[in-house]
């Protein structure tokens, strides 16, 4: 493989502790160095839990170092659940078998094996939920606490839930233990590159058309629900989005526009802003190996995120904090993390109806903002 | 709520030497440093790097290259992965490159001196700095120092001060260097070089030509050391802390350098004297001190400020919980005041 300048998207160990943090009634063990400790335990905003291995327990075995830990952690209640970070990987030991006398979740997901989505993939295969044939309710897919919007997507969803009198059985993941392995039989999705393939989907919820066919099957799959004040909702509001753009577009050109992204949410925005604004997507770099349905490429460096955007010369560049220190003076839309070097204290959305709202405000005040401070 | 919830056993929290270390050489801004390993300790790092780096208005990006270790040269070595790498980044326009190693690196036992001794056409410096294998935070802060000075060949003296290694990643990063500055002009010293903050690869070669170095931390003592024995540069070990703290630091340089600090030391007392005036209304207040740090040092410079403006500290029904911070010279002071003023006015 090839060098990588400034890379962009977390590691594997990392989507794990995301996954299982995610969980209320897990306790998190990092198994390895301080440094791999320190990030998730920075970037998730949840307590998670280090054994802070040293030169000690590379040489002369790791099991001891462990042992303490789970142990210090023990009497909780809590389940604990132990990821490996690359050094403990490769040193041969037999964490499992370690590990067997005790009841504790024992994920294999070493930074060098691959990104964030493998990892939280890797972490809820292991907690294998099974679906609970007899609980009602829908499931909220996607959740994922590095995902700065999943807290708001998570809300939002609830919020449309309950306008059509349907209950949320469990958010993936984002909710107890027991909910999550205990799933109800149908998932409606919010960030599907964090999908976790639970029960049968009934579709996404990023952007109106999306909502509006996910809420169909709601209809159909719940014969209780009353899913007209959702659609109701969605004709008020896009009238609102319509109106806004039309406005936009009375003054101004469309603009051009770069997109990065993980592939469900570079999707949404690059579906939303032709639909809306008939923008000019110039190009999409994928953080990941998601597909979607127009062309894109990876770019899981600054030095390709840069030399993308030097090609296709936006005006607009949508992505996260490390493209907008790239961008210059170009208006700029943060949907993926990081987003640093701005306050966010409220919950926001992308998914349902209040996440197109929010995405599309978002980007009509930074591309406005930017003609107005050029002119 | 915690977000460092580490098991009561561990003792271990010393944080990353290659995080350490990067927080130095990132700061040489027309260097490059490769971490060789696998990429998400470079994404780990690269994402607190431009974090900090945001919070503190930098907009220069740090460039850092990984040599993108994956299972295959984990399994058979990493060398030629590293040696590929500093290859490409040598071809650049960078004046130098650093090479840093991680907890994988050394555990399979790339020899990465030795990779980096070959000939690339720069200046390719190796920093050991493999995670645990390597220490704390801080002694990859002093290993990237030292590995930098020893770059730097002695030269003469002249009236400078230099200030050694900044807590690059600290929030405040630049206020405490105005401070510092300030106390500097007071005394009539022009400041050196920042070693090492937003620093050319060059400008490294003045390192020895102060006639003082200022550490900002006691943790540096062994760089003040080894400077003090490459270039003969005496040292003081901290930046100042509190009211007397702050005096003392003038009376310290002053004395160092050879000079009459005492007009100094009357209009920085009078300042302070200034300072304590305006915060008379927090006077017989009740207050505890409360995090988010521990350490003496700024417990005492906090409790100092108390007695000064007569708040009783204790911790009965009735104290408010105030912050104490690690704050710098008397304008640390002066903005922790108007924090427990917010705290105490609730």
């Amino acid at each position: 493989m090839p060098e990588c300048d400034n890379p962009l998207w977390p590691c594997a160990m990392t989507g794990a502790a995301a996954c299982l943090a995610g969980c209320t009634g897990v306790s998190v063990v990092i198994h390895g160095s301080s440094g791999c400790y320190y990030y998730p335990s920075t970037l998730l905003h949840v307590p998670i839990h280090g054994t802070f291995i040293l030169e000690n327990e590379v040489i002369f075995g790791s099991e001891e170092r462990l042992l303490e830990v789970i142990g210090s952690l023990s009497g909780t209640g809590n389940r604990i659940a132990v990821i490996t970070t690359c050094v403990p990987a490769i040193l041969g030991e037999d964490v499992k078998a370690m590990l067997s006398g005790y009841d504790v979740l024992f994920v294999d997901s070493p930074g060098f094996s691959g990104d964030i989505e493998s990892g939280y993939a890797r972490a809820l295969e292991l907690l294998a939920p099974q679906v609970d044939s007899a609980a009602e309710g829908v499931n909220i897919d996607g959740a994922c606490l590095l995902d700065p919007f999943s807290r708001g997507n998570v809300q939002e969803i609830l919020r449309l839930l309950r306008l059509a009198g349907v209950s949320c059985r469990t958010v993936l993941c984002d909710d107890p233990l027991e909910k999550i392995l205990r799933p109800a039989p149908y998932t409606i999705g919010t960030n599907t590159d964090f999908s976790s393939g639970v029960g049968e989907t009934l579709g996404g919820t990023l952007g109106f058309k999306q909502i509006r066919e996910t809420f169909s099957l709601v209809a159909d799959v719940f014969p209780d629900a009353d899913t007209g004040p959702v659609f109701s909702e969605i004709g008020r509001q896009e009238e609102r989005v319509i109106r806004a753009c039309d406005k936009y577009l009375q003054r101004f050109d469309p603009p051009s526009v770069a997109i990065f992204a993980g592939a469900s949410y570079a999707d949404f925005a690059a579906g939303t802003l032709e639909q809306y604004l008939d923008a000019d997507i110039r190009c999409i770099g994928l953080r990941n190996h998601g597909t979607l349905s127009r062309p894109a490429e990876y770019a899981g460096s600054l030095g390709q995120v840069q030399a993308m955007i030097e090609t296709a010369v936006p005006d607009l560049v949508i992505g996260s904090s490390f493209e907008r220190s790239v961008s210059r003076n170009r208006a700029f839309s943060g949907i993926i993390p990081p987003l640093r070097g701005t306050v966010r204290l409220a919950p926001r959305p992308l998914a349902g109806i209040n996440g197109t709202l929010a995405f599309m405000e978002d980007v009509l005040n930074a591309c406005m903002d930017r003609k107005t401070r050029n002119r | 709520m915690s977000l460092k919830a580490s098991p009561t056993l561990s003792s271990r929290s010393g944080g990353c030497t290659l995080t350490g270390a990067l927080s130095v050489t990132t700061h040489v801004r027309d260097a490059a440093s490769i971490i060789h390993g696998p990429k998400g300790c470079a994404h780990h790092n690269f994402s607190l790097l431009h974090a900090t780096g945001l919070d503190n208005d930098l907009a220069v990006i740090p460039a850092l290259v990984s040599s993108a270790l994956a299972e295959n040269d984990i399994v058979f070595g990493g060398e030629e992965a590293l040696a590929r790498t500093i290859q490409a980044v040598s071809l650049r326009d960078v004046s130098a490159v650093f090479v840093l190693s991680t907890c994988i690196v050394d555990t399979i036992g790339d020899d990465v001196e030795a990779v980096c001794a070959r000939e690339y056409g720069v200046p390719v410096i190796p920093v050991s700095t493999a995670g645990f294998l390597g220490g704390t935070f801080h002694d990859g802060v002093n290993k990237a120092l030292i590995s930098l000075a020893g770059i730097a060949q002695p030269i003469e003296h002249d009236r400078n001060v230099n200030i050694i290694g900044e807590m690059n990643l600290e929030y405040e990063v630049e206020e405490n260097y105005a401070e510092i500055l300030r106390l500097l002009t007071l005394l009539g010293l022009p400041a050196g070089i920042r070693f090492v903050h937003t620093l050319k690869f060059d400008e490294i070669g003045m390192l020895g030509a102060a006639q003082l170095n200022i550490l900002r931390d006691p943790s540096l003592v062994p760089v003040g050391e080894f400077l003090k024995s490459r270039f003969g540069t005496p040292y003081i070990s901290s930046f100042p802390h509190g009211l007397s703290g702050t005096l003392a630091f003038l009376k310290s340089v002053a004395d160092t350098c050879k000079i009459d600090g005492s007009r100094a030391m009357g209009i920085e007392r009078a300042l302070q004297g200034e300072i304590l005036a305006d915060f008379a209304d927090l006077g017989e207040s009740r207050a505890v001190f409360s995090g988010p740090v521990s350490d003496p040092v700024s417990f005492q410079a906090a409790q100092e400020t108390a007695d000064a403006l007569h708040i009783q500290v204790g911790k009965d029904s009735g104290s408010t919980p105030v912050p104490v911070h690690p704050v710098v010279g008397t304008a640390g002071v002066k903005r922790m005041l108007h924090r427990w003023r917010r705290a105490l006015h609730a």
